[in-house]
């Protein structure tokens, strides 16, 4: 219990840390933007300082508001409602499609064939899509050029299992146990956009519905992120 | 906008620092505003000032935003409110309608929206349409929407809607007529504003269409605006 609690304790630690880099970065810009601005008499030089102001200001709302809706997901009660895993997956593999580093990416999509379907899922549907589009885009952004990203959907009678393969640089060992975290970004990857929610998200998605996350990678060769769900019946049983 | 026929905001927040900026905003806008820092003081304000709308923040300290809505309601007052609420759940946004709230608005929020939001509420009270915010039951031609058991119907038949396919035709029926971006439709109905989560509103979209047997390019009910949103254009009446 005592280890629970330390584990626990040392978390939000390491979250509190994160959350003031990441607000400080975006705070400093402004107030560097804002002495700018008072000190330039050219217009549209002000215009463009001020339009950074906005940028920043944007970004953190779009911080706030990634972290109250992982806040909600972890308590609100779930719509539970027959999931087409298939559908989910073909429809999320289309929008991957129109990523703007698609193009630069071999992309592929892996499911069974048609007297193998998949059980549906009982869930959130929008949440479950959400969950499989950030892993697709997550590898988009970590994966360069030429890279192959495959998303795979299979199941036996009680589980159904997505998998995002990449043939990417992969994950440093000591990075590996952190990547599910809030806010964490590796330092191999700080230049990378992105606000840090995206993999938070895909987990706590998936546990409340009763699945879980795995994650394998070796350098130089690729990452593999796996998720698994309980079929429908076998969760209402 | 002539001086005289400006329309009066009350902008009740108990943040000085956004009520001083809020507020010169909305006057370069076109309005006349008044400031409240609390419940009680929106409350003495909305009759000493008389306002055609009323812009409420919810987390006040004493008398919250919802209070305040609540007492004007029962006391059968219905100047138009826009919530500013960091309301989460689906359920929660859904009860921020029935409570009589004209619509609401997540902070941070840019205050363009807002100025569009205000603008559109007034539209419609301007052109003698009552509320459809006090509403439990709205109609449009064959369909009915019954807001408290969450049920519809068309030409007689019960339709089998998921929850959101039946919270996104519920602000849209409580919007007629307006554009409504798909980041809003976002905002307002699932909480979100993730770019990928745009296809979840085209996804119930389609379910609702399919549903209303409604044709995309002669609709009767939804219209898409292509590039810009969708549209609610059958008239809605209130049913008592």
């Amino acid at each position: 219990m005592q280890a629970f609690r330390n584990r626990a304790s040392e978390e939000r630690q390491r979250f509190l840390r994160r959350l003031d880099h990441e607000l400080k970065n975006p705070l400093t810009a402004i107030r560097a933007g804002l002495a700018n601005v008072a000190a330039v008499p050219d217009e549209e030089e002000r215009h463009r300082i001020l339009e950074s102001i906005e940028a920043q200001v944007v970004h953190l709302g779009h911080l706030t508001t990634s972290l109250r809706k992982l806040a909600e997901l972890e308590t609100r009660p779930l719509e539970r409602l027959p999931v087409d895993v298939l559908e989910l997956l073909r429809t999320a593999y289309d929008l991957a499609l129109e990523h703007p580093l698609a193009a630069e990416r071999q992309l592929a999509l892996v499911l069974p064939e048609r007297h193998h379907p998949l059980p549906p899922v009982s869930g959130d549907h929008d949440l479950l899509s959400l969950a499989v589009y950030n892993l697709l885009d997550n590898a988009l952004k970590f994966t360069h050029t030429g890279d192959t990203i495959e998303l795979r959907g299979f199941a036996n009678e009680t589980t159904v299992v997505v998998e995002v393969a990449d043939s990417g640089p992969g994950i440093l060992p000591g990075d590996i146990p952190h990547v599910w975290e809030e806010l964490y970004r590796s330092q191999e990857v700080h230049s990378v956009p992105g606000s840090g929610i995206g993999l938070a998200l895909v987990r706590t998605i998936v546990e409340r519905h009763g699945g879980q996350v795995g994650l394998h990678s070796e350098v130089g060769r690729g990452t593999l992120f796996t998720f698994w769900l309980p079929a429908q019946d076998v969760s209402e049983s | 906008m002539s001086a005289d026929t400006k329309s009066k905001i009350l902008l009740v927040d108990d943040d000085s620092a956004i009520t001083e900026s809020l507020a010169p905003f909305l006057e370069r806008a076109g309005f006349t505003v008044s400031v409240a820092v609390d419940g009680e003081d929106a409350l003495l304000r909305s009759g000493s000032f008389a306002p055609e709308l009323i812009v409420l923040d919810v987390i006040m300290p004493q008398l919250d935003g919802r209070e305040v809505l609540r007492h004007l309601r029962e006391a059968e007052n219905w100047t138009p409110v826009i919530l500013l609420t960091q309301v989460g759940e689906a359920s929660e946004r859904a009860m921020a309608l029935e409570e009589g709230a004209d619509d609401y608005l997540n902070k941070p929020f840019d205050p363009h929206e807002l100025v569009a939001r205000i603008r559109a509420v007034l539209r419609r009270s301007a052109l003698g349409q009552p509320s459809l915010t006090a509403a439990q039951r709205l109609a449009c031609q064959d369909l009915l929407l019954d807001r408290t058991s969450r049920r519809a119907w068309h030409d007689s038949e019960e339709l089998s809607l998921t929850p959101k396919a039946f919270a996104l035709l519920e602000y849209l029926m409580t919007h007629p007529d307006e554009l409504i971006t798909r980041d809003r439709l976002l905002d307002a109905v699932w909480g979100w504003d993730y770019p990928a989560g745009i296809r979840a509103v085209d996804t119930r979209v389609a379910e609702l269409r399919k549903a209303l047997a409604d044709d995309p390019s002669d609709p009767h009910y939804v219209e898409t605006l292509p590039g810009q949103g969708y549209r609610f254009v059958g008239a809605v009446e209130v049913v008592s």
